[in-house]
Protein backbone atom coordinates (compact mmCIF):
# COMPACT_ATOMS: atom_id res chain seq x y z
CA UNK A 1 0.00 0.00 0.00
CA UNK A 2 2.11 3.29 -1.03
CA UNK A 3 1.91 7.02 0.82
CA UNK A 4 -1.23 8.29 -0.68
CA UNK A 5 -3.62 5.33 0.22
CA UNK A 6 -2.42 5.30 3.52
CA UNK A 7 -3.22 8.71 3.75
CA UNK A 8 -6.79 8.21 2.49
CA UNK A 9 -7.39 5.68 4.73
CA UNK A 10 -6.29 8.01 7.84
CA UNK A 11 -8.21 11.18 6.45
CA UNK A 12 -11.39 8.93 7.15
CA UNK A 13 -10.84 6.82 10.15
CA UNK A 14 -12.58 8.93 13.11
CA UNK A 15 -9.84 8.79 15.57
CA UNK A 16 -11.28 8.10 19.30
CA UNK A 17 -8.04 9.30 21.27
CA UNK A 18 -8.68 12.49 21.77
CA UNK A 19 -12.02 13.19 20.65
CA UNK A 20 -14.76 15.63 21.84
CA UNK A 21 -16.44 14.32 25.26
CA UNK A 22 -19.19 15.70 27.04
CA UNK A 23 -17.78 15.30 30.71
CA UNK A 24 -21.08 16.89 31.71
CA UNK A 25 -24.28 16.09 29.48
CA UNK A 26 -26.74 18.45 31.52
CA UNK A 27 -24.00 21.43 31.37
CA UNK A 28 -25.79 24.71 29.17
CA UNK A 29 -22.90 25.75 27.15
CA UNK A 30 -24.15 29.49 27.16
CA UNK A 31 -24.81 29.41 30.52
CA UNK A 32 -21.92 31.33 31.93
CA UNK A 33 -21.62 30.41 35.56
CA UNK A 34 -22.56 26.85 34.90
CA UNK A 35 -19.38 27.26 32.28
CA UNK A 36 -17.03 28.65 34.84
CA UNK A 37 -17.91 25.72 37.63
CA UNK A 38 -17.58 23.03 34.98
CA UNK A 39 -14.09 24.54 34.11
CA UNK A 40 -13.44 24.90 37.51
CA UNK A 41 -14.03 21.48 38.02
CA UNK A 42 -12.35 19.68 35.44
CA UNK A 43 -9.15 21.74 35.76
CA UNK A 44 -9.20 19.70 39.34
CA UNK A 45 -10.16 16.59 37.60
CA UNK A 46 -7.20 16.74 34.98
CA UNK A 47 -4.95 16.97 37.86
CA UNK A 48 -6.20 13.60 39.30
CA UNK A 49 -7.04 11.78 36.21
CA UNK A 50 -3.26 12.33 35.29
CA UNK A 51 -2.34 9.79 37.83
CA UNK A 52 -3.25 6.15 38.00
CA UNK A 53 -5.78 5.94 40.59
CA UNK A 54 -9.68 6.01 40.89
CA UNK A 55 -11.08 9.23 42.22
CA UNK A 56 -14.82 10.62 43.29
CA UNK A 57 -16.68 13.24 41.21
CA UNK A 58 -19.88 14.51 42.83
CA UNK A 59 -22.23 16.32 40.87
CA UNK A 60 -24.70 17.83 42.84
CA UNK A 61 -25.69 19.41 39.85
CA UNK A 62 -26.51 16.78 37.94
CA UNK A 63 -27.33 14.35 40.95
CA UNK A 64 -25.02 11.99 40.47
CA UNK A 65 -21.67 10.57 42.43
CA UNK A 66 -19.15 8.91 39.72
CA UNK A 67 -16.01 6.70 40.64
CA UNK A 68 -14.10 7.36 38.09
CA UNK A 69 -10.07 6.78 36.40
CA UNK A 70 -8.78 8.18 34.16
CA UNK A 71 -11.30 10.52 33.04
CA UNK A 72 -13.39 7.39 32.17
CA UNK A 73 -16.58 6.98 34.52
CA UNK A 74 -16.52 3.40 36.23
CA UNK A 75 -19.81 3.54 37.55
CA UNK A 76 -22.43 5.76 39.37
CA UNK A 77 -24.49 6.22 42.55
CA UNK A 78 -27.43 8.60 41.63
CA UNK A 79 -28.08 10.70 44.60
CA UNK A 80 -31.54 11.09 45.97
CA UNK A 81 -31.48 14.49 48.33
CA UNK A 82 -29.03 16.53 49.49
CA UNK A 83 -27.76 19.11 51.50
CA UNK A 84 -24.54 21.14 52.57
CA UNK A 85 -23.21 23.80 54.82
CA UNK A 86 -20.60 25.81 54.17
CA UNK A 87 -20.49 24.57 50.70
CA UNK A 88 -19.51 27.35 49.10
CA UNK A 89 -16.34 26.40 50.62
CA UNK A 90 -16.51 22.82 48.47
CA UNK A 91 -13.94 23.60 45.75
CA UNK A 92 -10.53 22.27 45.65
CA UNK A 93 -9.54 18.48 45.74
CA UNK A 94 -10.42 16.71 48.85
CA UNK A 95 -8.65 12.98 50.38
CA UNK A 96 -10.34 10.80 52.28
CA UNK A 97 -9.23 10.29 56.19
CA UNK A 98 -11.73 8.36 57.66
CA UNK A 99 -14.07 6.04 56.88
CA UNK A 100 -16.66 3.55 58.66
CA UNK A 101 -14.85 0.47 59.76
CA UNK A 102 -15.94 -3.12 58.06
CA UNK A 103 -16.01 -6.30 59.91
CA UNK A 104 -14.21 -8.82 58.42
CA UNK A 105 -14.76 -12.39 59.41
CA UNK A 106 -11.64 -14.31 60.73
CA UNK A 107 -9.64 -17.84 58.95
CA UNK A 108 -9.31 -20.12 61.59
CA UNK A 109 -6.25 -22.23 60.26
CA UNK A 110 -6.83 -25.78 59.52
CA UNK A 111 -11.06 -25.07 60.65
CA UNK A 112 -13.43 -27.40 58.32
CA UNK A 113 -16.06 -24.68 58.13
CA UNK A 114 -15.25 -21.76 55.93
CA UNK A 115 -15.67 -18.15 56.63
CA UNK A 116 -19.08 -16.44 54.91
CA UNK A 117 -16.81 -13.98 52.70
CA UNK A 118 -17.14 -10.14 52.78
CA UNK A 119 -20.48 -8.56 50.96
CA UNK A 120 -22.07 -5.77 49.90
CA UNK A 121 -24.53 -6.26 52.23
CA UNK A 122 -22.47 -6.03 55.25
CA UNK A 123 -21.28 -2.72 54.39
CA UNK A 124 -23.35 0.35 56.25
CA UNK A 125 -25.61 2.60 54.81
CA UNK A 126 -25.61 4.70 57.25
CA UNK A 127 -22.30 6.80 57.65
CA UNK A 128 -20.05 9.64 57.57
CA UNK A 129 -16.69 9.98 56.03
CA UNK A 130 -13.90 12.66 56.74
CA UNK A 131 -11.70 14.27 54.09
CA UNK A 132 -8.49 16.91 54.22
CA UNK A 133 -8.95 19.88 53.80
CA UNK A 134 -11.71 19.71 56.11
CA UNK A 135 -15.17 17.89 54.90
CA UNK A 136 -17.42 15.99 56.07
CA UNK A 137 -19.98 13.72 54.48
CA UNK A 138 -22.71 12.51 55.76
CA UNK A 139 -24.23 9.16 53.78
CA UNK A 140 -27.83 8.56 54.95
CA UNK A 141 -30.08 5.74 53.51
CA UNK A 142 -33.69 6.76 52.04
CA UNK A 143 -36.56 6.12 53.80
CA UNK A 144 -38.26 3.86 51.40
CA UNK A 145 -38.96 0.91 52.65
CA UNK A 146 -42.00 -1.97 52.48
CA UNK A 147 -42.55 -2.61 55.81
CA UNK A 148 -43.85 0.34 57.91
CA UNK A 149 -41.83 -0.55 61.12
CA UNK A 150 -38.63 -0.55 59.01
CA UNK A 151 -39.35 3.22 57.46
CA UNK A 152 -40.14 4.00 61.13
CA UNK A 153 -36.99 2.35 62.36
CA UNK A 154 -34.77 4.17 59.64
CA UNK A 155 -36.72 7.50 60.52
CA UNK A 156 -35.71 6.92 64.14
CA UNK A 157 -32.09 6.46 63.04
CA UNK A 158 -31.87 9.69 61.04
CA UNK A 159 -33.72 11.59 63.20
CA UNK A 160 -31.63 10.32 66.38
CA UNK A 161 -28.26 11.13 64.30
CA UNK A 162 -29.82 14.79 63.77
CA UNK A 163 -30.60 15.67 67.16
CA UNK A 164 -26.50 14.59 67.92
CA UNK A 165 -25.57 16.61 64.84
CA UNK A 166 -27.30 19.45 66.26
CA UNK A 167 -25.98 19.21 69.77
CA UNK A 168 -22.39 18.65 68.67
CA UNK A 169 -22.56 21.78 66.13
CA UNK A 170 -24.07 23.37 69.12
CA UNK A 171 -20.87 22.42 71.69
CA UNK A 172 -18.05 22.81 68.91
CA UNK A 173 -15.66 25.10 70.03
CA UNK A 174 -16.41 28.30 67.33
CA UNK A 175 -12.67 29.60 67.17
CA UNK A 176 -11.91 26.01 65.68
CA UNK A 177 -11.76 25.60 61.62
CA UNK A 178 -14.96 25.50 60.03
CA UNK A 179 -16.36 22.30 58.41
CA UNK A 180 -17.84 21.80 54.98
CA UNK A 181 -20.73 19.19 55.50
CA UNK A 182 -22.18 17.57 52.64
CA UNK A 183 -24.83 15.48 53.48
CA UNK A 184 -26.02 12.64 50.87
CA UNK A 185 -29.33 10.74 50.55
CA UNK A 186 -28.89 7.59 48.90
CA UNK A 187 -31.05 4.31 48.26
CA UNK A 188 -29.56 1.68 50.70
CA UNK A 189 -27.94 -0.28 48.11
CA UNK A 190 -26.15 2.64 46.23
CA UNK A 191 -25.07 3.89 50.14
CA UNK A 192 -23.39 0.41 50.47
CA UNK A 193 -21.90 0.49 46.68
CA UNK A 194 -20.36 3.30 47.89
CA UNK A 195 -19.02 2.35 51.05
CA UNK A 196 -17.28 -0.64 49.01
CA UNK A 197 -15.82 1.12 46.64
CA UNK A 198 -14.41 3.80 49.07
CA UNK A 199 -10.65 3.58 49.37
CA UNK A 200 -8.15 5.54 52.27
CA UNK A 201 -6.74 8.65 50.48
CA UNK A 202 -9.48 8.42 47.63
CA UNK A 203 -9.54 12.01 46.05
CA UNK A 204 -12.67 13.93 45.86
CA UNK A 205 -13.75 16.66 43.81
CA UNK A 206 -17.29 18.44 43.98
CA UNK A 207 -18.66 20.34 40.98
CA UNK A 208 -21.59 22.37 43.06
CA UNK A 209 -24.95 23.73 41.11
CA UNK A 210 -25.19 27.68 40.27
CA UNK A 211 -27.56 30.02 39.73
CA UNK A 212 -29.69 29.07 36.33
CA UNK B 1 -44.12 0.37 84.25
CA UNK B 2 -43.90 -1.92 81.45
CA UNK B 3 -46.35 0.13 79.60
CA UNK B 4 -45.16 3.53 80.52
CA UNK B 5 -41.83 2.35 79.19
CA UNK B 6 -43.62 1.48 76.15
CA UNK B 7 -45.24 4.81 75.63
CA UNK B 8 -42.25 6.97 76.51
CA UNK B 9 -40.32 4.79 73.64
CA UNK B 10 -43.26 5.44 71.44
CA UNK B 11 -42.92 9.16 72.13
CA UNK B 12 -39.23 9.34 71.79
CA UNK B 13 -39.77 7.53 68.25
CA UNK B 14 -43.00 9.71 67.35
CA UNK B 15 -40.41 12.57 67.89
CA UNK B 16 -37.26 11.70 65.98
CA UNK B 17 -39.58 10.75 63.07
CA UNK B 18 -40.72 14.22 63.14
CA UNK B 19 -37.39 15.81 63.58
CA UNK B 20 -36.02 13.59 60.44
CA UNK B 21 -39.36 14.55 58.68
CA UNK B 22 -38.70 17.99 59.16
CA UNK B 23 -34.99 17.58 57.87
CA UNK B 24 -35.41 15.87 54.55
CA UNK B 25 -38.10 18.63 53.75
CA UNK B 26 -35.24 21.14 54.81
CA UNK B 27 -32.38 19.44 52.72
CA UNK B 28 -34.82 19.06 49.72
CA UNK B 29 -35.42 23.07 49.28
CA UNK B 30 -31.51 23.69 50.18
CA UNK B 31 -31.07 22.16 46.32
CA UNK B 32 -32.05 25.04 45.18
CA UNK B 33 -29.38 26.86 47.01
CA UNK B 34 -26.70 27.40 44.91
CA UNK B 35 -22.61 29.04 44.12
CA UNK B 36 -23.51 32.70 42.77
CA UNK B 37 -20.81 33.77 40.26
CA UNK B 38 -20.06 37.16 38.92
CA UNK B 39 -21.81 37.78 35.67
CA UNK B 40 -20.05 37.50 32.78
CA UNK B 41 -19.41 40.46 31.10
CA UNK B 42 -20.19 40.20 27.23
CA UNK B 43 -20.15 37.39 24.55
CA UNK B 44 -16.56 37.62 23.97
CA UNK B 45 -16.53 36.31 27.95
CA UNK B 46 -18.85 33.35 27.11
CA UNK B 47 -17.01 32.45 24.04
CA UNK B 48 -13.63 32.06 25.96
CA UNK B 49 -15.35 30.26 28.53
CA UNK B 50 -16.68 27.94 25.86
CA UNK B 51 -13.49 27.57 24.25
CA UNK B 52 -11.81 26.94 27.71
CA UNK B 53 -14.05 24.37 28.55
CA UNK B 54 -13.96 22.90 25.44
CA UNK B 55 -9.95 22.34 25.43
CA UNK B 56 -10.35 21.30 28.98
CA UNK B 57 -12.35 18.14 27.75
CA UNK B 58 -10.48 17.36 25.05
CA UNK B 59 -7.59 17.11 27.34
CA UNK B 60 -9.35 15.03 29.62
CA UNK B 61 -9.97 12.92 26.48
CA UNK B 62 -6.75 12.43 26.01
CA UNK B 63 -6.01 11.31 29.13
CA UNK B 64 -8.79 8.34 28.81
CA UNK B 65 -7.42 5.17 27.37
CA UNK B 66 -7.14 4.75 23.60
CA UNK B 67 -6.75 1.08 23.64
CA UNK B 68 -9.50 -1.54 25.11
CA UNK B 69 -8.53 -1.43 28.85
CA UNK B 70 -10.23 -4.11 31.71
CA UNK B 71 -12.67 -2.89 34.03
CA UNK B 72 -13.51 -5.29 37.13
CA UNK B 73 -16.60 -4.40 39.64
CA UNK B 74 -15.72 -6.32 43.12
CA UNK B 75 -18.75 -5.58 44.40
CA UNK B 76 -20.95 -7.46 41.94
CA UNK B 77 -17.97 -9.55 40.82
CA UNK B 78 -18.07 -8.76 36.82
CA UNK B 79 -15.09 -8.32 34.40
CA UNK B 80 -15.50 -6.10 31.45
CA UNK B 81 -13.37 -6.00 28.41
CA UNK B 82 -14.24 -2.14 27.21
CA UNK B 83 -13.09 -0.36 24.36
CA UNK B 84 -13.90 3.47 24.74
CA UNK B 85 -18.00 3.37 25.87
CA UNK B 86 -18.08 -0.31 23.88
CA UNK B 87 -18.16 -3.47 25.80
CA UNK B 88 -16.35 -5.62 24.36
CA UNK B 89 -16.41 -8.82 27.18
CA UNK B 90 -18.77 -9.06 29.75
CA UNK B 91 -17.50 -11.80 32.68
CA UNK B 92 -18.54 -13.14 35.56
CA UNK B 93 -15.87 -13.23 37.80
CA UNK B 94 -14.78 -14.17 41.35
CA UNK B 95 -12.79 -11.04 43.45
CA UNK B 96 -11.38 -11.23 46.97
CA UNK B 97 -13.02 -12.44 49.84
CA UNK B 98 -12.26 -9.55 52.32
CA UNK B 99 -11.53 -12.62 55.08
CA UNK B 100 -8.58 -12.11 57.41
CA UNK B 101 -5.68 -14.62 58.64
CA UNK B 102 -3.41 -13.83 60.99
CA UNK B 103 0.38 -13.94 60.02
CA UNK B 104 1.73 -16.49 63.08
CA UNK B 105 4.56 -15.53 65.19
CA UNK B 106 3.93 -11.66 63.77
CA UNK B 107 2.44 -9.98 66.18
CA UNK B 108 -0.82 -8.45 65.06
CA UNK B 109 -0.08 -8.63 61.61
CA UNK B 110 -2.76 -9.95 59.13
CA UNK B 111 -3.49 -11.13 55.52
CA UNK B 112 -6.61 -9.53 54.02
CA UNK B 113 -8.25 -11.19 51.07
CA UNK B 114 -8.84 -7.99 48.93
CA UNK B 115 -9.06 -7.28 45.75
CA UNK B 116 -6.77 -3.95 45.33
CA UNK B 117 -8.76 -1.33 44.19
CA UNK B 118 -7.77 1.36 41.64
CA UNK B 119 -5.68 1.37 38.41
CA UNK B 120 -3.05 -1.20 37.12
CA UNK B 121 -1.62 -2.54 34.14
CA UNK B 122 -1.16 -5.86 33.07
CA UNK B 123 2.44 -6.82 33.26
CA UNK B 124 2.78 -10.89 32.52
CA UNK B 125 0.68 -13.16 30.39
CA UNK B 126 0.92 -16.39 31.08
CA UNK B 127 0.10 -19.72 29.12
CA UNK B 128 -0.11 -22.96 31.47
CA UNK B 129 1.01 -21.07 34.79
CA UNK B 130 1.89 -22.30 37.80
CA UNK B 131 0.41 -22.16 41.04
CA UNK B 132 3.36 -21.31 43.53
CA UNK B 133 1.66 -21.26 46.52
CA UNK B 134 2.32 -18.23 48.86
CA UNK B 135 2.52 -19.21 52.96
CA UNK B 136 -0.95 -17.86 53.56
CA UNK B 137 -2.15 -20.93 51.71
CA UNK B 138 -0.49 -23.83 53.87
CA UNK B 139 -0.91 -21.55 57.04
CA UNK B 140 -5.00 -21.38 55.87
CA UNK B 141 -5.45 -25.50 55.78
CA UNK B 142 -3.37 -25.68 59.15
CA UNK B 143 0.04 -26.87 57.34
CA UNK B 144 3.18 -26.30 57.84
CA UNK B 145 5.13 -23.87 54.97
CA UNK B 146 7.14 -25.85 52.98
CA UNK B 147 10.91 -24.66 52.81
CA UNK B 148 11.61 -26.54 49.55
CA UNK B 149 10.18 -23.97 46.73
CA UNK B 150 9.34 -26.95 44.68
CA UNK B 151 6.69 -28.25 47.34
CA UNK B 152 5.02 -24.82 46.47
CA UNK B 153 3.85 -24.97 43.18
CA UNK B 154 0.67 -26.69 41.80
CA UNK B 155 -0.10 -27.41 38.34
CA UNK B 156 -3.64 -26.96 36.78
CA UNK B 157 -5.34 -24.41 39.23
CA UNK B 158 -5.14 -21.13 37.48
CA UNK B 159 -6.28 -22.66 34.04
CA UNK B 160 -4.96 -22.25 30.78
CA UNK B 161 -3.73 -18.60 31.04
CA UNK B 162 -2.92 -15.70 33.80
CA UNK B 163 -2.81 -12.15 33.55
CA UNK B 164 -0.57 -10.74 36.54
CA UNK B 165 -0.88 -7.34 37.36
CA UNK B 166 1.85 -6.59 40.22
CA UNK B 167 2.27 -8.29 43.80
CA UNK B 168 1.45 -11.69 42.96
CA UNK B 169 -2.07 -10.69 41.67
CA UNK B 170 -3.37 -12.21 39.00
CA UNK B 171 -6.59 -12.49 36.29
CA UNK B 172 -6.62 -16.25 35.80
CA UNK B 173 -8.89 -19.47 35.80
CA UNK B 174 -10.34 -21.58 38.22
CA UNK B 175 -11.38 -25.01 38.94
CA UNK B 176 -14.48 -23.82 41.33
CA UNK B 177 -16.89 -22.40 38.60
CA UNK B 178 -19.93 -22.18 40.52
CA UNK B 179 -18.30 -19.40 42.96
CA UNK B 180 -18.06 -17.46 40.39
CA UNK B 181 -20.03 -14.30 40.76
CA UNK B 182 -19.27 -14.56 44.64
CA UNK B 183 -16.53 -13.05 46.56
CA UNK B 184 -14.64 -15.77 47.40
CA UNK B 185 -10.58 -15.05 46.37
CA UNK B 186 -7.18 -14.20 47.82
CA UNK B 187 -7.24 -11.14 46.40
CA UNK B 188 -7.15 -12.76 42.55
CA UNK B 189 -9.80 -12.76 40.06
CA UNK B 190 -10.74 -15.58 38.60
CA UNK B 191 -12.92 -16.35 35.35
CA UNK B 192 -14.51 -19.46 33.37
CA UNK B 193 -11.93 -20.82 30.62
CA UNK B 194 -13.61 -19.34 27.55
CA UNK B 195 -13.48 -15.76 29.18
CA UNK B 196 -10.37 -16.22 30.55
CA UNK B 197 -8.95 -16.92 26.76
CA UNK B 198 -11.17 -13.85 25.13
CA UNK B 199 -9.53 -11.41 28.05
CA UNK B 200 -6.62 -13.18 27.44
CA UNK B 201 -6.32 -12.68 23.58
CA UNK B 202 -8.07 -8.73 23.92
CA UNK B 203 -5.48 -7.73 26.56
CA UNK B 204 -1.64 -6.76 25.89
CA UNK B 205 1.23 -5.72 28.50
CA UNK B 206 0.64 -2.74 29.31
CA UNK B 207 -3.30 -2.77 29.28
CA UNK B 208 -4.90 -0.39 31.94
CA UNK B 209 -6.87 -2.63 34.56
CA UNK B 210 -9.84 -0.28 36.56
CA UNK B 211 -10.85 -1.89 39.80
CA UNK B 212 -13.66 -0.16 42.14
Amino acid sequence: MNLCAILFLLAFTTPSWGKDIKVFPDLNLNNPNELKEATRVLEEELKLAARPQTYLLIDLSGGTIHIKGRGVGLHQIPIIVWSAESWKDLKGIHRLVARPQVVRRKVEPGAEVEQEPISLADMPADYVLSFSPSLSVTVVPSVESDSLFQSAVLLGKVGWRNVRDWTSRLLMDRSSEPTAHLRLTLSVNHAQSLAWSLVDGMALVIRRPTDK
Amino acid sequence: MGRLLLATSAVVLLLLVVISAFTTNHVASENSAAVHQPAVQDKDDLRTLQARYKALSKQLSHLMPNQPYILVDTARNRLYVKHQEQVVLDAIASTGSGIILDKPGEGNSQWIFDTPRGEFLVKSKLTNPTWIKPDWAFIEEGLAVPQNAADRAEQGVLGEYALGFGKGYFIHGTLYTRLLGKNVTHGCIRLNDSDLKGVYKLARVGTPIMIF
